[in-house]
């Protein structure tokens, strides 16, 4: 079966077996290793991408079911040399990241929620953060860094991230 | 500007961006489409013969280029022992063995091919519990391991005891003996503890000139390169590793495993093989911390002076020797140290099982023996009528106390770093209003740790454009030592911004040999080697500067990228220029590095199979942890966790802050929730996400911690390694304050909800270990 999407902004067509996982056909075949298959559940949330702007598991999105959507992976969100989404320069500046390996998907989730939730307090960031593991930090400096950046955003009068998420 | 006001500071970390844009390429990232995929036949049986192994009509399945089985690797590989095949030969000894690789195009086809395998297993009855392991009848997990080569002499071994070591000082049958003692006695049992590193095990290999080449995610290239070379009898150096950054490890990949199979594989093929464990099989047979199994006895006079102690502890090594060979050493340092005793004896021996092999993790050893001491503590000063806080006060080791082989500490450190936890405490406030009603407990506990030295080789070229390229064998395995701690180490001895310095990833073929990046040595080990290298390239640099400024050497000064004459700011020229005239008249400038243990001596007779005989560099932690335990549900919620740690000297402190709230986070997670279990059959049940309870955001609390710095350390500018002991004391903290919470005594881990509630209605049997002889004597190969 034949499954045409919209990936980082241009077009996708994958021929194959429509239950194929969407992160098996990022990784393999069109080698955007920044989405990372971690636990291949849905438990990690390390292969978090945007299927038409939702936060979303790629290991639990069959590649059938994204027919005519937009995927957007880490490497979209801030290509080339185009500047840092402002979470992403945010745990960079207070030096959150580790291993890093939780990190692509860290942001693709806190990044749609961020937009959605402009307002978020520190627990209902916490509790953003449930399908999102990391082994490393103890997740604390990411809380901060994700608080500052709705400061940031909130004292410049912006939405985090523009429209670009 | 002094060296140290050069070296100290927040340096961000250089692979932040690239991690945080999904660019960097990990082991697993670097799967090419025309590679060969590996996969491995495991066994589904926890103990038995193989009868039958036929691998024929796996090599005619479509896409399969080779099979291998244990006879195409027949070497031995250990530490201290070399007990362990790459993959069974013969024998079976745990559920999740390799049996059988095949190498295909695709990994779907070699999966496929796996059906092919003939194989005939006769199953034996397995071992799977110490208790089992040490009956006088026991089954041997190992027949031959009489014929077994030594790589390390000194260890007693015999049938299921894969290793003991003692240490033993003073008269202790007579401290037991004194009239004016008494004496308590505690059992604890732990479980394991399961690492869950994002990027598994994996490793890429190909055969190029004659030699293996492994690129893999280890934290101990030398030992991938050494033990290749033994399993596949070949020379070591006919073997290069080379190691992209590695997605955590904690020390899971502080030994090889899988990586071999690859160079087998390739040599076989002559194509580029990679292997990645699955998530499954990852958790499945992850070289987990080990489970274990505690009985201490100490003899306390009415003053509170401990004059004697004494301990057995069974470590569990799963069904080959692994690190718990090398970690039974650390038992004389972690549960004979925190506290000045006056005679004391410790037993410490790794046990075989038909169980998945165990292996290093974060703190080894220390962390359940540290649980151990603390809670064992808790309870003399409940029986004996002693304050917690003034017990250990009065106790903990100080200047010139003896350490259980005997080893003289130096300076008073934990005594003052206890004071500093009161300041702190006094600084945040404690949170009892929190409990709301809950039960509630704090505690206060120490902890004793090191820093693991060993040799380390640096190499630093200084190039024309006034950069440094630090070529050494570390890895980046997130702990930022290779991105924030050595470059920093290096500019600060030559007068660069960290920037300048190039930090070269680890490769065996150019750099010299290195024990790992784990037990908190690389910033003190290859921060040392640096700095010995830098040495000779300063050397280097202010003789070129004196011939081309005719002024001395030693009134020359390295001072951001110039050599300037000595008071004098902007005198002289920039590194560039002399550097572009040493390569024109006596070649390029280089310099190299080497390091190495002290061997702090121990005292003559008192540490008898152990690998290490005293610590070289001592790491101290003082943990303080509130909890709050709901007596309806058995959970316990961290109401406020406090550290004072031991660093010797901060270089960048805001990275240990990092490290500690990652490694007491894992603590946590450690005492409270993170459970292996063993099936029927043999299995480790917790193999997924689901099933193993990793700490989420919702369950982990800000750390308040305090660094102390300027106890003695030989480390380079007086540092300490600070990523490893953030782990030391968590069980501890949070095992004494749950037991302060609900007045029950605490000796097991973890404290999970089910636990609690039993230990509440007293329906949690205390461990009994009928296995651990009642005189300590008995307990050990004489």
């Amino acid at each position: 079966m034949v499954v045409t999407f919209q990936l980082n902004g241009e077009d996708c067509r994958f021929d194959g077996d429509p239950m194929t996982p969407l992160v098996d056909i990022l990784r393999q075949e069109r080698f955007l290793t920044g989405t990372k298959a971690v636990c291949r559940e849905g438990f990690c949330g390390a292969c978090t991408v945007h299927v038409d702007d939702e936060a979303v598991p790629s290991c639990l999105k069959p590649v059938g079911l994204v027919q005519g959507c937009a995927v957007t992976t880490i490497e979209g969100l801030s290509s080339g040399n185009q500047v840092l989404h402002p979470l992403q320069a945010n745990f960079e500046a207070a030096d959150a990241v580790q291993c890093g390996m939780c990190f692509p998907g860290m942001v693709m989730s806190l990044s749609a929620f961020v937009r959605d939730n402009p307002h978020a307090s520190r627990p209902e960031i916490k509790a953003a953060m449930v399908g999102n593991i990391c082994r490393c930090t103890g997740y604390e400096r990411i809380v901060d860094a994700v608080a500052d950046c709705l400061d940031q955003a909130r004292k410049a009068g912006q939405l985090v991230g523009g429209i670009h998420v | 500007m002094s060296e140290l006001a050069a070296t100290v500071m927040n340096l961000p970390r250089r692979d932040a961006q690239d991690k945080l844009r999904g660019r960097t390429k990990y082991t697993n990232d670097r799967t090419r489409p025309d590679m060969l995929h590996a996969v491995l036949l495991r066994s589904t049986v926890p103990a038995g013969r193989i009868r039958k192994l036929d691998v024929s009509a796996a090599l005619r399945c479509p896409g399969v280029r080779a099979v291998a089985t244990g006879a195409d690797a027949p070497g031995l590989y250990g530490i201290g022992i070399a007990d362990h095949p790459l993959l069974a030969i013969d024998t079976i000894r745990y559920h999740g063995e390799p049996i059988a690789v095949i190498a295909a195009e695709t990994e779907k086809q070699a999966r496929a091919a796996l059906a092919a395998i003939v194989l005939e297993v006769e199953p034996l009855a397995p071992v799977f519990t110490m208790a089992e392991a040490l009956q006088p009848a026991a089954r041997l997990v190992h027949e031959g391991w009489r014929g077994y080569e030594v790589i390390t002499e000194g260890g007693a071994r015999s049938g299921n005891i894969a290793w003991e070591a003692k240490s033993s000082r003073g008269d202790v049958d007579a401290a037991f003996a004194r009239p004016d003692i008494r004496i308590v006695e505690s059992s604890f049992t732990v479980g394991r503890q399961s690492h869950v590193p994002f990027e598994p095990r994996v490793a890429i290999g190909s055969w190029e000139d004659g030699r293996a080449h492994i690129q893999t995610s280890t934290q101990v290239p030398w030992t991938v390169r050494n033990v290749t070379g033994r399993v596949m009898q070949l020379p070591p150096g006919r073997v290069r590793v080379t190691v992209p950054p590695v997605g955590g490890g904690f020390g899971l990949k502080f030994d090889a495993s899988i990586e071999p199979i690859t160079a087998l594989l390739a040599r076989m093929t002559g194509r580029t093989v990679v292997l990645e464990n699955t998530r499954q099989e990852e958790m499945a047979t992850c070289l987990c911390r080990e489970n274990a199994e505690i009985r201490i006895r100490s003899a306390v006079t009415a003053e509170g002076y401990i004059a004697g102690r004494e301990a057995v502890v069974l470590m569990d090594c799963g069904a080959y020797g692994g690190e718990q060979v090398f970690l039974t050493t650390m038992t004389a340092h972690t549960l004979g140290g925190n506290y000045r005793v006056g005679a004391t004896r410790l037993v410490s021996r790794a046990v075989y099982t038909n169980t998945p092999p165990n292996g290093a993790f974060r703190a080894c050893n220390g962390v359940y023996n540290t649980f151990a001491l603390e809670r064992h503590t808790d309870e003399i000063c409940e029986a004996l009528g002693f304050d917690p806080m003034a017990f250990r006060k009065k106790n903990v080791l100080g200047d010139g106390d003896l350490g259980a082989t005997g080893q003289v500490f130096e300076a008073d450190v934990l005594g003052p770093m206890l004071d500093r936890m009161e300041t702190l405490r006094a600084s945040t406030g404690t949170s009892q209003a929190k409990a709301d009603g809950r039960l509630y407990g704090i505690a206060t506990t120490v902890g004793t740790w090191f820093v693991f030295v060993g040799p380390s080789a640096a190499t630093v070229n200084l190039n024309a454009d006034g950069s440094a390229t630090l070529v050494t064998s570390g890895v980046e395995i997130g702990s930022g030592t290779m991105v924030q701690s050595l470059p920093q180490i290096v500019a600060g001895q030559l007068g660069l911004a960290p920037d300048q310095v190039i930090v070269r990833e680890a490769d065996t073929d150019a750099a010299g040999l290195d024990v790992g990046v784990g037990g908190g040595r690389t910033t003190v080990s290859i921060g040392a080697a640096s700095v010995a290298a830098c040495a000779e390239v300063r050397e280097k640099l202010l003789r070129t500067a004196g011939e081309m400024l005719q002024t001395r050497p030693e009134d020359l000064v390295l001072r951001e990228g110039r050599v300037e004459i000595t008071g004098r700011p902007g005198s002289g020229m920039s590194i560039p220029a002399i550097v572009a005239h040493a390569q024109a008249t006596t070649g390029p400038i280089t310099g190299s590095g080497a390091f190495t243990a002290r061997n702090a001596p121990a005292m003559s007779g008192c540490a008898m199979g152990h690998f290490i005989d005293a610590l070289d560099i001592p790491v101290f932690v003082v943990h303080e942890a509130e909890v709050a335990v709901d007596a309806d549900t058995g959970h316990v919620e961290v109401l406020a966790y406090r550290v004072v740690q031991d660093v010797g000297r901060a270089l960048n402190p805001r990275a240990i802050l990092g490290q500690i709230q990652g490694g007491v986070v894992q603590g946590l997670g450690y005492a409270l929730h993170e459970e292996v279990t063993i099936t029927a059959d043999g299995r480790i049940a917790q193999d997924d996400f689901e099933t193993y309870r990793l700490p989420l955001a919702q369950d982990v609390i800000a750390v308040a911690a305090d660094l102390y710095e300027g106890a003695p350390s030989m480390g380079p500018l007086g540092t300490k390694g600070a990523g490893e002991v953030p782990i030391l004391a968590v069980g501890a903290a949070i095992g004494c304050a749950v037991a302060r919470a609900i007045g029950k005594p605490v000796r097991q881990l973890p404290l999970t909800p089910p636990r609690v509630l039993r230990l509440l209605h007293e329906r949690e049997p205390p461990p009994d270990f009928p296995h651990i002889a009642p005189g300590w004597a008995s307990n050990t190969l004489g």
